[in-house]
């Protein structure tokens, strides 16, 4: 059974594996933005916060 | 307003803007996120000739026009840093990269997924796929480019000669369809595009959602650039001490 067939059942028949597929790599890339910002962000703080609190 | 765009290029006022931006951008795209893909998977009736396989189209065509703009705001962003010395532009650059290269990788992954079952293969060497692979290519470039160097001027100036010179490949992805016999099909907005009023509001829809995600990502990953940039000043210390974690 091929991954198209056994994807069949979800609305879009023969191209839902296609369709869920796309928009399932596009939420993880957009998703992957999300984390990866507010991350970046924490750390900054933190290694500033640090920095801070070392020269005080 | 020319007054508060020239206030946006001391460091601490644009930090500010950007705060008070993110909840005007989070929330519009989160509803115009929902209400389009509403729209794209409900509402739009299926294609005539791609039955419900062109539904993809719908994330495809937002990000890769994003990608092409993100890009040539980048550019802009760049220019007006090396011209001006605005550092507040550098900054806009800089964090425009990697989210025009996940756009760009949007734009591609879709693209594959739809040219499987349409085209029977994933990828071809066609003029628009390439030239929005170079496109990728060039976003990676200047990112390494800009990471190369340790001071952030310095960087700044390198890669947005970078972009700038990157700025020739945007009329080629956008006219290689009409240059070339693409596989590709022509353009999906405009005279010989979608025609259905469902479907030209869901992409309208998906498209503004698309721009809001940038600002937002923008507001978000200037902050933090902000802050690495001007952490010897003393307004960023009052700010980080006084931030709970």
């Amino acid at each position: 059974m091929t991954m198209v067939e056994y994807f069949s059942f979800l609305p879009y028949g023969k191209y839902a594996f296609y369709v869920w597929l796309a928009y399932g790599v596009s939420a993880i890339t957009v998703i992957a933005l999300f984390i990866n910002a507010k991350r970046n962000h924490t750390r900054t703080v933190l290694s500033l916060k640090n920095k801070f609190s070392i020269n005080q | 307003m020319w007054k508060w765009i020239q206030r946006q290029a001391s460091p601490k006022v644009f930090f500010e803007t950007c705060s008070r931006l993110i909840p005007w951008f989070f929330w519009p795209f989160i509803s115009l996120l929902l209400i389009g893909l509403y729209w794209s998977l409900v509402i739009s009736p299926a294609d005539y000739q791609q039955g419900d396989g062109y539904r993809i189209i719908f994330i495809h065509v937002p990000s890769a026009i994003l990608s092409m703009m993100i890009y040539a705001i980048m550019a802009i962003a760049g220019g007006i840093g090396l011209i001006w010395q605005i550092k507040m532009a550098e900054v806009v650059a800089k964090v425009s990269a990697p989210i025009g290269a996940g756009f760009t990788i949007i734009a591609l992954a879709t693209g594959a997924i739809w040219g499987k079952p349409m085209w029977g293969a994933w990828w071809v060497w066609d003029a628009r796929l390439t030239s929005e692979l170079i496109l990728l290519f060039l976003y990676l470039a200047y990112m390494s480019l800009n990471s190369a160097f340790d001071n952030p001027r310095t960087a700044a100036k390198s890669s947005s000669i970078l972009a700038i010179v990157g700025l020739i490949n945007l009329p080629i992805i956008h006219y290689s369809v009409k240059w070339w016999n693409t596989l590709h099909q022509g353009y999906s907005v405009g005279t010989g595009g979608l025609k259905d009023p469902d479907m030209q509001i869901a992409l309208g829809i998906m498209f503004l959602a698309s721009i809001f995600l940038y600002v937002l990502l923008v507001s978000i990953k200037a902050r933090t650039e902000v802050l690495i940039r001007e952490q010897n000043s003393r307004w960023v210390k009052e700010e980080v001490v006084g931030v709970e974690l």
